[in-house]
């Protein structure tokens, strides 16, 4: 409960406290939660049972219940929450955004709300804390961005809300066949097909937005470009995460007679994506949008793992959603770097960084090719498991998944080739703050160690991954 | 020392050094580091060397498994058997030469000790590449070895005339190398799918089996998926334009990664995997034309080259033709001989162009030299006996060990050994016409590089002259039986410990067609030489400028076009299908179409407004429509 209290406090004291006050409480409020939840999880370690954190029945006419409980992929989903936090304070500690109230209350309000949707074990009340998180973002976003902002946040806004929508309608659907929406309740209710479709249909709209999943991904440019830097990353580390855990947890688990109506369409969307992002990647001169659209692509390989929704293919999900977080932090951290020094995001105006900034090149290049899942990095794993079990799903689809580690590469070497190396067009470039370069080792670092030892996370999500896959199956079975 | 420790111990000890270079390499001196980054490699020469004299059998090590699930592990584990020990022995004592050599050549570098991180980290995982004992870690050190390569390759990115030329050669390496790639993972997929395991040995014994029950096509799948992987690293067509252009990268590094070892990689893969190219004739035939192909032409390009350093590359990407030709015919053994005397004397050759090019001032246009011979003679001498060697001059290595390719020719198909024998014809025009113009007739620089002109410090030299003592009498490692029972053959030996190969026939050739080979192999290589020497000795015939090339001269001077056509039929394309992808069905059509709905809501809006018009009289003239409609909806359901 600690969890979900202790953010939302801060949320409301930051909203007041002094400026030095505030960049102290920013740090340790995120760092105490960071703490809280690396305890939990050290507890938790092999286990795979659900623990009750608290529980509340609330009147039985809404059939809803305030249940917060936790598993191995809870905990995972936490653990990323938890590092990316203090990472995001650190790394814009001496910015006008860590000195600004609205800004770090804000930033609180999402840590809550994100919590929130990991620890909801009642379906209803994960709709109420999936919409919460709309918007703290949509006003960091709308007082801290730039550009054509107000455009963007309206396509954004429209875009999450109906997806939301078509969820509320399969929860209120969902409804008329039980009593409870507790998580225990609802994954064991037994649906005919028809309706499961029509229940999965809902959740999987709004996942595939929020994820987003081609083509409902025209919100998602637009919107990491006119957010401030650390709103995008907030974007895409955390948010687009609950749309991936929200499709194992709720959305397979609730309606998995469905399941085989939506695999294929969704795994060759998915891969479409893939392609489709990574090829739009390599042309584009905006560095933002470049990493935008390079995340379309990774989480189509994760959103293609997911629905084939083996223990394999699940298991590579969650070490690439971790591995695709902590990348994304450091490719839009250094993308904000760029922009904050160089004035532009334009790529053709950039140039010769690496002579003038040698540290920042190096770090930089580090999480490039962590990105393109070079070994000893996170993401060489995941993709290799991923692909793996893409491709004994249909070799076909295994080889056109398989593209992305030359798309990949060229767009990832490009924007790199042209942010710092080509002929410079600057002549001054400060290295990075002793922050930002805490903020680097601590991401290369762990990126290394899990790349090397992925069995940590394994040995975390997975037996809660293979309860969770043996219920699904049994219900299966049974009927 | 057990076994397993020598196998973590010449592992580790490259980490080690690139660990402790790049971190503190920064405040030390420059001969500290480079003494480190040395010392690790010669003291990892050594303890291979130590394992290479305990080894009996093949022997698995296996430390942790990153992977573990159901059914399947993959396993960092490491393999100790005759040919990855004997790669061992290559990549560290080359590699041990190759960073003796660095001390001197990168002495005036500013990023002296990030030159030698780099060269130890690829050192690890090419390491990791050879002495792994399953295709995961192949594939980890495949990797591994690709990123050094990008980063060794563009070293120089902040040079002020070529950093952008060096930058963009590496990203194209690293490109290149990772279409390669994608075809190796799918090889691995395929090999997972079917055997369920990556480790060499257990595949090797299934593969024994005499029940095998494993349809021709996915063998031929399989190989073929593991052959475009060792196109790429190896450099074959059509993966192959990205070597020439990695010698942007320091000198050193030519010849340690793009001539010794790393490009190597695809034909240990090759040979690694024999069991499964012995069950794949098809793959085996697309393999000896693919590998021909790529010798002929890059013997024919290196001929106009006026770089040093790019005639030594073409001359490396036909050289490992030459050696996939011999894989094609099942020649695993006669491939690895080339390999080993190629790492000597074209390491030999690489360094040498590198005291060169270090004495003339980084001059690398042959047209700009000449008479060297007189003012580095130690150079010249060891470059004179690479030359010989890689032309295949008699009794020297690359006459052996390109003779016993030659044989396989001659055994599987005439015209094959005619072609072949035409490239190593080839090779012995364009080596010798690199060897003349650089050292003999009239100095063609300018002054002032003639005033500098130097031989090189004794560590530069010293490399050099192990390696040509290497390049002399690599041959006896493998002599052919003529020379007598107990003395030849002992390479041959010695691989048919591996998994595999000892079920690979030999080929048994009658000792007259044997000393025939080796007449017409000298005649070769005795003509080429005369003609050479006659054309730019005694002739003083010299390359003319660029722009006055006609007729095959100029096909071969602009590599037939190759960069141009990829150009042309893949980047522009892909370039084009970039943008109309972002500009016509991401921005207009998809972007658009949400747009039409988001107007579609407000047009409705729009006209549904219009009833809410605030006139009474409007609003009454609706309502009495509706009673009407409703009267008359009772009566009719009446």
């Amino acid at each position: 409960m600690e969890l979900l209290v202790i953010p939302l406090v801060l949320a409301i004291i930051s909203g007041f406290a002094t400026k030095q006050l505030l960049k102290y409480l920013a740090l340790f409020g995120t760092l105490l939660t960071f703490l809280l939840i690396a305890y939990r999880s050290w507890e938790y370690f092999g286990s795979s049972e659900l623990v009750t954190l608290y529980s509340l029945n609330a009147s039985s006419a809404f059939k809803c219940s305030f249940h917060l409980a936790y598993d191995g992929i809870t905990l995972l989903m936490l653990l990323l929450n938890g590092i990316i936090f203090p990472l995001l304070v650190l790394a814009y500690y001496h910015t006008k955004w860590i000195n600004n109230n609205r800004f770090v209350s804000m930033m609180f309000l999402m840590q809550f709300a994100l919590i929130g949707v990991f620890l909801s074990m009642d379906v209803l009340l994960f709709y109420v804390f999936w919409e919460i998180t709309l918007i703290p973002i949509f006003l960091i976003a709308y007082w801290f961005g730039s550009g054509e902002r107000k455009k963007a946040l309206i396509k954004f806004f429209i875009f999450t809300f109906v997806g939301s929508l078509a969820m509320l309608f399969s929860i209120i659907y969902l409804g008329s066949f039980t009593n409870s929406f507790n998580y225990s309740d609802v994954v064991s209710l037994g649906l005919t097909k028809e309706v499961a479709v029509w229940v999965m249909f809902g959740f999987l709209i709004a996942f595939a937005v929020k994820a987003p999943i081609f083509p409902l991904h025209s919100w998602q440019p637009d919107t990491y470009v006119s957010s401030p830097s650390p709103g995008t990353i907030l974007l895409s580390a955390l948010m687009l995460k609950m749309a991936l855990y929200g499709m194992v947890r709720w959305m397979i688990p609730l309606a998995p007679e469905a399941i085989e109506v939506f695999r294929y369409p969704v795994i060759i969307l998915s891969i479409i994506g893939i392609i489709y992002a990574a090829i739009i990647a390599i042309r584009l001169d905006d560095i933002k949008r470049v990493f935008a659209y390079a995340s379309i692509s990774h989480v189509g390989l994760i959103a293609g793992g997911i629905m084939i929704f083996t223990k394999d293919s699940l298991y590579a999900s969650f070490l690439q959603m971790l591995n695709h977080g902590l990348i994304a932090l450091a490719l839009f951290m250094s993308a904000g770097i760029l922009e904050e020094r160089l004035q532009t995001r334009s790529l053709a105006q950039m140039g010769g960084v690496a002579k003038l900034a040698p540290r920042f090149a190096m770090f930089f290049a580090i999480i490039a090719f962590a990105s393109v899942s070079v070994p000893f990095s996170m993401g060489f794993v995941g993709e290799f498991l991923l692909l793996k079990e893409i491709y004994s799903f249909s070799w076909i689809s295994g080889l056109l998944a398989g593209t992305t580690l030359i798309l990949g590469a060229i767009y990832t070497l490009r924007a790199y080739q042209l942010s710092m190396f080509s002929a410079p067009k600057i002549s001054e470039f400060k290295d990075l703050h002793f922050n930002e370069w805490l903020v680097y080792i601590k991401i290369s670092i762990l990126l290394v160690v899990l790349g090397l030892f992925p069995h940590f996370i394994f040995d975390l999500v997975g037996p809660s991954i293979d309860k969770l896959l043996d219920s699904v199956f049994t219900i299966n079975l049974l009927k | 020392m057990t076994i397993n420790l020598l196998l973590l111990s010449i592992l580790f000890l490259p980490l080690i050094g690139a660990f402790f270079n790049g971190i503190v390499g920064k405040y030390l001196s420059k001969s500290i580091v480079g003494t480190i980054a040395t010392g690790v490699m010669f003291i990892a020469f050594f303890l291979s060397f130590v394992l290479f004299t305990k080894l009996n059998g093949p022997e698995v090590y296996s430390l942790f498994s990153v992977i573990q699930l159901s059914d399947f592990s993959l396993n960092f584990s490491l393999q100790a058997d005759t040919l990855s020990v004997w790669m061992t022995m290559i990549v560290t004592g080359v590699g041990a030469l190759i960073h003796l050599f660095s001390m001197g050549y990168m002495h005036e570098d500013k990023g002296y000790y990030k030159f030698f991180t780099y060269l130890n980290l690829f050192v690890f995982a090419m390491l990791i590449l050879v002495l792994g004992s399953n295709y995961f870690m192949l594939f980890f050190g495949w990797e591994g070895v690709g990123i050094c390569s990008y980063l060794l390759i563009g070293f120089h990115y902040s040079d002020e005339q070529k950093g952008l030329a060096n930058s963009l050669a590496a990203r194209k390496a690293f490109i290149m190398n990772r279409i390669g790639d994608l075809g190796l993972l799918i090889a691995l997929f395929m090999i997972l799918a079917q055997f369920g395991t990556l480790e060499y040995r257990e595949l090797a014994e299934k593969m024994s089996l005499a029940d095998l029950s494993v349809s021709t096509w996915v063998m031929f799948g399989i190989t073929l998926c593991l052959f475009i992987g060792a196109t790429g690293k190896s450099a074959q067509i059509p993966l192959f334009t990205w070597l020439p252009d990695a010698m942007a990268g320091p000198t050193p590094v030519s010849a340690l990664i793009h001539a010794a070892t790393m490009v190597t990689a695809g034909i240990f893969l090759v040979v690694r995997s024999n069991f499964f190219f012995e069950k794949a004739p098809h793959t085996q035939e697309i393999i000896l034309y693919i590998g021909l192909a790529t010798s002929l032409i890059a013997a024919f390009i290196a001929i106009k080259q006026n770089d040093i350093k790019k005639v030594l590359a073409y001359s490396t990407v036909s050289q490992l033709g030459f050696i996939f030709v011999s894989l094609g015919m099942g020649g695993y053994v006669a491939a690895m001989f080339h390999v080993s005397t190629h790492a000597f004397f074209k390491a030999l050759l690489f360094l040498g162009s590198g005291s060169v090019i270090h004495a003339m001032h980084h001059e690398q246009d042959i047209r700009k030299m000449g008479a060297l011979k007189k003012y580095i003679p130690i150079t010249h001498i060891t470059f004179l006996i690479g030359t010989l060697a890689i032309a295949g001059f008699p009794f020297l290595s690359g006459f052996f060990s390109k003779d016993e390719i030659l044989a396989h020719a001659l055994h599987h198909n005439f015209v094959i050994y005619i072609l072949l024998a035409f490239s190593a014809m080839l090779t012995a025009i364009y080596m010798f016409r690199l060897y003349f113009l650089v050292f003999h007739g009239e100095f063609r620089g300018s002054d002032h590089q003639k005033s500098h002109l130097h031989e090189s410090p004794l560590n530069m030299t010293l490399p050099l002259m192990i390696l040509a003592v290497l390049s002399v009498i690599g041959g006896v490692l493998n002599l052919p039986s003529l020379f007598g029972e107990g003395i030849s053959h002992w390479f041959t030996h010695l691989l048919k410990q591996t998994d595999g190969l000892a079920a690979v026939a030999d080929i048994h050739l009658v000792q007259s067609k044997i000393i025939i080979l080796m007449l017409t192999a000298s005649i070769v290589t005795i003509v080429a030489l005369i003609f050479t020497y006659i054309l730019y000795v005694k002739k003083q015939s010299r390359p003319v400028e660029d722009n006055q090339l006609t007729g095959w001269s100029k096909l071969s001077f602009n590599k037939l076009y190759f960069d141009e056509i990829y150009h042309f039929l893949f980047v522009k394309p892909i370039e084009l299908l970039s943008e109309l992808t972002h500009n016509i069905l991401d921005v207009s059509i998809l972007n658009k179409s949400f747009y039409k709905v988001a107007y579609a809501f407000n047009h409705s809006g729009q006209l549904i407004r219009k009833w809410q018009n605030g006139i009474v009289s409007s609003y009454l003239l609706w309502m009495v429509i509706g009673i009407v409609v409703m009267l008359f909806y009772y009566l009719i359901k009446k």
